[in-house]
């Protein structure tokens, strides 16, 4: 006797919660920007509450008539809150999800990378609808690295929680790398300036003047022939009877030169970064 | 008169890292947070910004239910940017019109890291929040009810701090 109490009363809470439930009826889940047609069972006046992202609405209304919700109020993505209070207030609530891809959100890394560098350039794509909410359902971002005319990549991978992502290496020429990602129509394109590498093999020569000794490089490249940028320095060393002498110079036009002081025999030597140069022994004036 | 209740207590079990240490004079609750890193990639999250995430997403949340209880812009100004801003401006301002205000008390989070970027630039976080929320029309509770929802979240770094670019609300995960 006592179950059976127990069941009535758990089974007619049951009834009313979902009595009450119906006496809204909004869509399970709607898209951002589209209409939602809202039934609100009942008669005379109640107030009727929309609460949700970016909206808090209230006014009149005519219980028993269906309502409908503007696009425009329904931009947001995320769930939407449905009060109507007559008497007793009443609730629903549905969810509003992101329109179809619009925009791609491309971060790209880094601006500026040396040349055939692993695992040096990252990207991430995240697709929005029109009205900024990110997708979440798996889209198919595609891709493209290319320096000048030739392609380094071309891969497609599936968002995932809204994101999809690449890691590759720097090609091996320096220059501009054209990067993008794609879906369908939309795309968005960045810019990866390639530059040369460390100095790979430094060659000085140098020759006597009134002044003493002139040295200079040859063209200065990295390892993949590439030449070096103007500025990076390039130091040189005079080594003239136990007395060091040392200059630091830039590299202009892809040569590096520098006067030094040094009338007797000398050793002159030449570094830029971890590189050593080819020691040229002098002879005295 | 509300109270708020200090909780300062941190504790790490497992890959489960919980700290408490913020909390704003508007909220009566101290928000608790479960953050989880352990399935994050393709970049680790270190330690310490995993701290700091955790110190900031938990002021986002501060700062928003202080604004869209006070009816106040101010509280959004720093932890938010870009559509999280925007929306959540929106909201303040059309709750300001229509008379309305939202209470979120008895906060529990838990935080999944699913994405950080190769770079560190942009963080994605899935929560799962629980929270009483009440719906106020002049200052009178309409709506109250214990709600668990699912939150997708993107931060990004700041010059001193992470901050919530995106805050949207999803059936599930």
């Amino acid at each position: 006797m006592q179950s059976f109490l127990h069941c009535g009363v758990v089974c007619l809470a049951l009834f009313l919660a979902q009595a009450r439930a119906q006496d809204i009826t909004a869509p399970k889940s709607a898209v951002a920007g589209e209409q939602v047609s809202l039934s609100i069972a009942g008669s005379g006046k109640g107030t009727f509450y929309l609460i949700g992202p970016g909206i808090s609405n209230k006014h009149e209304i005519n219980l028993g008539e269906e309502m409908k919700l503007r696009g425009d109020v329904l931009r947001t993505a995320g769930d939407y809150q449905v009060i109507v209070c007559g008497d007793p207030c009443k609730s629903a609530t549905f969810y509003v999800m992101p329109a179809k891809p619009f925009s791609i959100s491309f971060l790209v890394h880094p601006s500026r990378v040396p040349v055939s560098q692993s695992d040096a350039v990252s990207g991430v794509a995240l697709p929005f609808d029109q009205f900024h909410n990110l997708v979440l359902a798996p889209v198919p971002i595609n891709f493209q690295l290319a320096a000048g005319k030739a392609s380094l990549l071309n891969k497609t991978e599936m968002t995932q929680s809204g994101a999809a992502w690449f890691r590759t290496a720097s090609s091996k020429s320096a220059g501009a790398l054209q990067v993008t990602a794609a879906f369908q129509d939309i795309s968005a394109k960045r810019v990866v300036q390639q530059v040369a590498s460390e100095p790979c093999n430094l060659r000085l020569t140098g020759q006597r003047n009134a002044k003493g000794i002139l040295v200079q490089t040859e063209p200065v490249h990295d390892c993949s022939g590439n030449p070096v940028p103007d500025g990076t320095i390039v130091s040189f060393t005079a080594n003239a009877g136990g007395v060091k002498s040392t200059v630091d110079a830039p590299i202009k036009k892809g040569l590096a030169s520098a006067q030094m002081d040094a009338n007797g025999a000398a050793v002159i030597s030449g570094a830029s970064g971890v590189v050593m140069g080819n020691e040229l022994r002098m002879g005295a004036k | 008169m509300r109270r708020f209740r200090f909780n300062s207590s941190a504790s790490l079990l497992a890959l489960v890292l919980v700290v408490g240490t913020h909390v704003s004079a508007v909220t009566d609750d101290a928000i608790k947070i479960q953050f989880d890193t352990a399935k994050t990639g393709p970049r680790a999250v270190e330690p310490l910004t995993q701290k700091s995430i955790l110190r900031d997403y938990r002021g986002a949340w501060n700062s928003m239910a202080a604004a869209l209880e006070s009816n106040s812009l101010d509280p959004l100004a720093g932890p938010f940017i870009g559509e999280a801003r925007k929306w959540l401006g929106e909201s303040v301002s059309s709750q300001q019109k229509s008379g309305l205000s939202r209470r979120y008390a008895d906060q529990n989070h838990r935080v999944q890291a699913v994405f950080y970027a190769p770079e560190g630039d942009v963080i994605e976080l899935h929560d799962t929040a629980e929270y009483q929320l009440q719906i106020l029309d002049q200052g009178k509770v309409i709506h109250e009810e214990r709600v668990t929802a699912h939150y997708v979240v993107l931060m990004t770094p700041s010059a001193d701090r992470w901050t919530v670019r995106l805050l949207q609300s999803v059936p599930q995960f």
